[in-house]
């Protein structure tokens, strides 16, 4: 309104002013399109902005994730290293533990076998003090036997009744003899593996030392060699191998059987066989008839190391022992034993 | 005809007098109860040929009586007679040549006057 006045003011002509008038109407469209233009152009590039800000936001997220998964799968993957490594640490405490018990076993058995070797030397002590002053008597009853003996012969007295006394006392006393020297030398403490054994009369001290023990009912079959046969080992310990295993022969017949003992001898081994007609052993029981502590007697009667002990006794003296068995049949037992020497006897 | 004089040494008296009995008819026989006894005995004789101890004896034992006893008469045969089984002492007894050979309890007098026959005539070194 304030442009018309001056326009009215200034031009008079009404053609002119007409025409100026429709410049100054195109002049105030242009100006207002320009404006209008601008202000277009200011918002657009204003959305354009955050359109590429939202773009950044969007792969900075995008990288985030896969960054957080990437983290994620590191420590998934440390996790289950850490719990392979859990696992062979558990595995190596059962195996700890295993061992463990082995060892443990192993001391019990140990320390029962300590204490047998313990009660074997008091029993050396004893028996070496007991058949010391048995025999002295012995001396007296033999001494005075042969004197006697003598005296009867100078006298010329042939009593076919004072005889058969005096073979009673001689019975008596060699037979009290030899009881008390097998005792001795079973319980013979000593260590060394350096004795002279004879494997013959081993056997038969043992057979006299059981004399009682054995059942009336059971015949004994003696088939030895006809040599002797001497072994480099330790006496009292052959005594007690064959003592065990005689034993248990003759714990495994019932009422009526023979325990049948042979030698065999070899250039290098003799071969020694026994064998009874007893109740026999399962096959599942002869595998863990060595074992210590195993047994199928009655409480008190068997403590379950004898087989144990005697199996090491034969390993010490560089030989071996077997077993066959059948049940009902009876079981034989072999032992095979380097020899020193053999004579005729 | 001399007999042989020999010397039993025990601490056991009827053990003595056995021995004595059983071997009377065929040699000397002296006895002595103790070790100390029986070096008096060889110290005061000269012609025993054999001396057999008992082991096991008060004041001294049989092997430290033939010990001493060696000294004096190093040409007699020694034996031991014990009611033992041989130990480790008699058997180094036997390997150094101290004593001839051992004999056990309930002694044997076949085989003991069998062994004196064997040394008899010869003497031990």
């Amino acid at each position: 309104m304030f442009s018309d006045s001056i326009l009215n003011f200034l031009i008079d002509d009404i053609d002119s002013l007409t025409e100026i008038q429709t410049y100054k109407g195109v002049f105030y469209v242009l100006i207002t399109a320009i404006f209008f233009f601008l202000y277009m152009k200011k918002h657009l590039n204003k959305l354009r902005n955050a359109e590429q800000q939202l773009e950044v936001h969007k792969n900075n997220l995008q990288h985030l994730v896969e960054e957080k998964t990437k983290d994620l799968d590191a420590a998934i993957n440390k996790l289950s290293k850490t719990n392979a490594a859990l696992n062979d640490k558990n595995e190596i405490i059962n195996d700890q533990n295993l061992k463990l018990k082995k060892t443990l076993k192993a001391l019990k058995d140990t320390q029962s076998q300590l204490v047998q070797v313990e009660k074997m030397a008091s029993l050396g002590i004893l028996t070496a003090g007991i058949s010391h002053e048995i025999n002295n008597p012995l001396n007296y009853i033999l001494g005075g036997l042969t004197g006697l003996e003598n005296h009867l012969t100078d006298e010329k007295i042939n009593d076919e009744k004072v005889n058969l006394y005096l073979n009673s006392i001689k019975t008596g006393v060699s037979r009290a003899t030899a009881i008390v020297s097998g005792l001795n030398q079973l319980s013979r403490n000593k260590d060394t593996y350096e004795e002279d054994c004879d494997i013959h009369e081993i056997i038969d001290n043992c057979l006299t030392i059981l004399n009682s023990q054995l059942k009336r009912k059971i015949e004994i079959k003696r088939q030895f060699a006809d040599e002797i046969i001497i072994v480099t080992g330790n006496v009292g310990k052959l005594h007690q191998v064959f003592l065990n295993i005689i034993i248990n022969a003759n714990q495994s017949i019932e009422d009526k059987g023979t325990i049948t003992l042979s030698t065999v001898i070899t250039k290098e081994n003799v071969y020694i066989d026994i064998a009874d007609t007893g109740c026999g052993i399962s096959k599942e029981n002869l595998s863990k008839i060595t074992d210590p502590f195993f047994t199928t007697k009655e409480p008190g009667q068997g403590t379950g190391l004898g087989l144990a002990i005697a199996c090491n006794i034969i390993h010490d003296h560089k030989g071996t022992i077997s077993f066959k068995s059948a049940l009902n049949k009876g079981t034989n037992v072999k032992i095979v034993l380097p020899v020193k020497s053999h004579k005729n006897e | 005809m001399n007999k042989t004089k020999i010397l039993y040494v025990d601490d056991e008296p009827i053990n003595l007098m056995l021995f004595e009995a059983n071997l009377e008819k065929k040699y000397h026989v002296l006895t002595a109860s103790d070790g100390l006894s029986g070096l008096d005995i060889i110290n005061s004789l000269d012609d025993i040929k054999v001396v057999v101890s008992d082991m096991k004896m008060p004041v001294m034992n049989g092997l430290e009586f033939i010990q001493k006893a060696r000294k004096v008469s190093p040409h007699i045969c020694y034996y031991i007679l014990t009611g033992f089984e041989i130990s480790d002492e008699i058997q180094q007894a036997i390997n150094t040549g101290i004593i001839r050979r051992y004999f056990k309890k309930p002694f044997n007098i076949n085989e003991i006057s069998s062994e004196i026959e064997i040394v008899i005539n010869g003497t031990c070194k």
